[in-house]
């Protein structure tokens, strides 16, 4: 089984471009970020050209990832999402595209993976329960699905800066419960 | 939305920065200020960790073969040295077990010769295949690690790197590279030594003369850290 401390291993011995550290981590690893990547791009073939860039990125800046402070899943999920998000925003035109869930039915994930998914998520989950559902949705769609302030105000058929308010409110409240 | 003298408000423009949510002017404003603010770096950690735990709830989806190639391809275009055939991370845990068991009972005796001058730190680097094995032991009264190669050679025109990465660093630094033969004696520098016995070593694979660009360049065969005997 990988644990977290052997994926910060990997990524170690990848800042000292160790090809055979990189290969063990893109195994543990590229599942859960092609997923991350997938949920935020909801195209198969960005998402694996983001995955790829992702990959290279970590080859390059892995010894960057010590000063993050970040457990490894932190720091590879915020390379991954952040990548995916500029992609997006890339986008001349957003496109709806199919819905994955339909392609994504025979891609079921080894044990490997469900071993290191991240376990610090009791913490936000009890936290984001206690903002309206609503605005608990609405954080993790723009954490996930790269929504913005105007997509959301669009949605919810609001002005962007009461958009922008409410959202602003709900991430204090958040921070509260988180630091309690 | 900025300037305000509510504390609160880079808490919320943290979050809003993580999440990207901000416009482009307001980013780059922000990123600046990241730039000699600490606080706030602190403060975007800690939003990049909340979030990522969102992400919990992603499913994996695995991703087709030929991707790994591509990209292992890109980042190691040289395919004479490609991992081909490689052993596998977990797969060659046994191995290395083994390889390190032997260089234990091989190197035993010598590490526990009496004097003054015997190591007090030892470490076994092996390659998790077994083909290199190398015993490392510390004189802290002289600074010196003195290298044994039990197992392996260097390929034809190579040679051995020795490097150290301090604990709590990503940046290995060389201790010099190893003689062709036999035994090899580095004198350590006096500001890295305190760093030894807590950091991890390393054996890369480099030209003649070792790395020309101070980190290695060649592939990482084995990595160990010291016990004390």
């Amino acid at each position: 089984m990988t644990t977290p401390a052997d994926i910060e291993k990997m990524i170690v011995q990848t800042a000292l471009h160790d090809r055979s550290a990189f290969s063990a981590l893109y195994d543990a690893t590229s599942a859960k970020l092609l997923g991350v990547c997938l949920r935020v791009l909801n195209n198969r073939s960005e998402a694996e050209e983001v995955l790829q860039e992702v990959y290279i990125r970590v080859w390059q800046r892995a010894d960057s990832y010590t000063v993050t402070g970040h457990s490894p899943m932190t720091w590879l999920i915020t390379v991954a999402r952040n990548l995916a998000i500029d992609r997006l925003r890339a986008r001349k035109t957003p496109t709806k595209t199919i819905d994955v869930a339909v392609d994504l039915a025979d891609d079921k994930p080894g044990p490997e993976d469900a071993a290191i998914a991240n376990s610090e998520n009791a913490k936000i989950d009890s936290c984001m329960r206690e903002l309206e559902p609503e605005h608990a949705a609405a954080v993790r769609r723009v954490y996930l699905e790269g929504e913005t302030y105007k997509t959301l105000a669009d949605s919810h058929k609001v002005p962007l800066n009461t958009m922008r308010t409410w959202l602003r409110r709900s991430l204090l409240k958040l921070r509260d419960c988180l630091t309690r | 939305m900025t300037g305000t003298d509510d504390p609160n408000d880079d808490n919320a423009l943290a979050a809003e920065y993580v999440l990207r949510l901000l416009d482009v002017d307001e980013h780059r404003a922000f990123e600046d200020r990241l730039r000699e603010d600490a606080r706030l770096n602190e403060l975007v950690r800690d939003w990049e960790k909340s979030f990522a735990s969102v992400a919990d709830e992603v499913a994996p989806v695995r991703p087709p073969a030929h991707l790994k190639a591509k990209i292992m391809n890109v980042i190691a275009p040289d395919t004479a040295r490609a991992p081909k055939g490689r052993w596998q991370w977990l797969a060659g845990l046994g191995a290395l077990g083994v390889a390190a068991l032997i260089a234990f009972v091989l190197l035993g005796p010598i590490l526990r010769s009496p004097g003054d001058l015997s190591p007090s730190f030892q470490a076994e680097l092996a390659s998790s295949d077994g083909a290199l094995v190398l015993t490392a032991g510390v004189i802290p009264a002289t600074h010196e690690i003195i290298i044994d190669r039990l197992v392996g050679a260097p390929s034809e025109g190579r040679v051995f790197e020795l490097w150290l990465i301090a604990l709590g660093s990503s940046t290995p630094v060389s201790l010099g590279v190893l003689e062709a033969e036999g035994t090899t004696r580095i004198r350590v520098p006096d500001d890295i030594a305190p760093g030894v016995r807590t950091g991890t070593i390393a054996i890369s694979d480099e030209p003649p003369g070792g790395s020309p660009t101070g980190v290695p360049t060649g592939e990482i065969l084995a990595t160990a850290t010291f016990t004390d005997v």
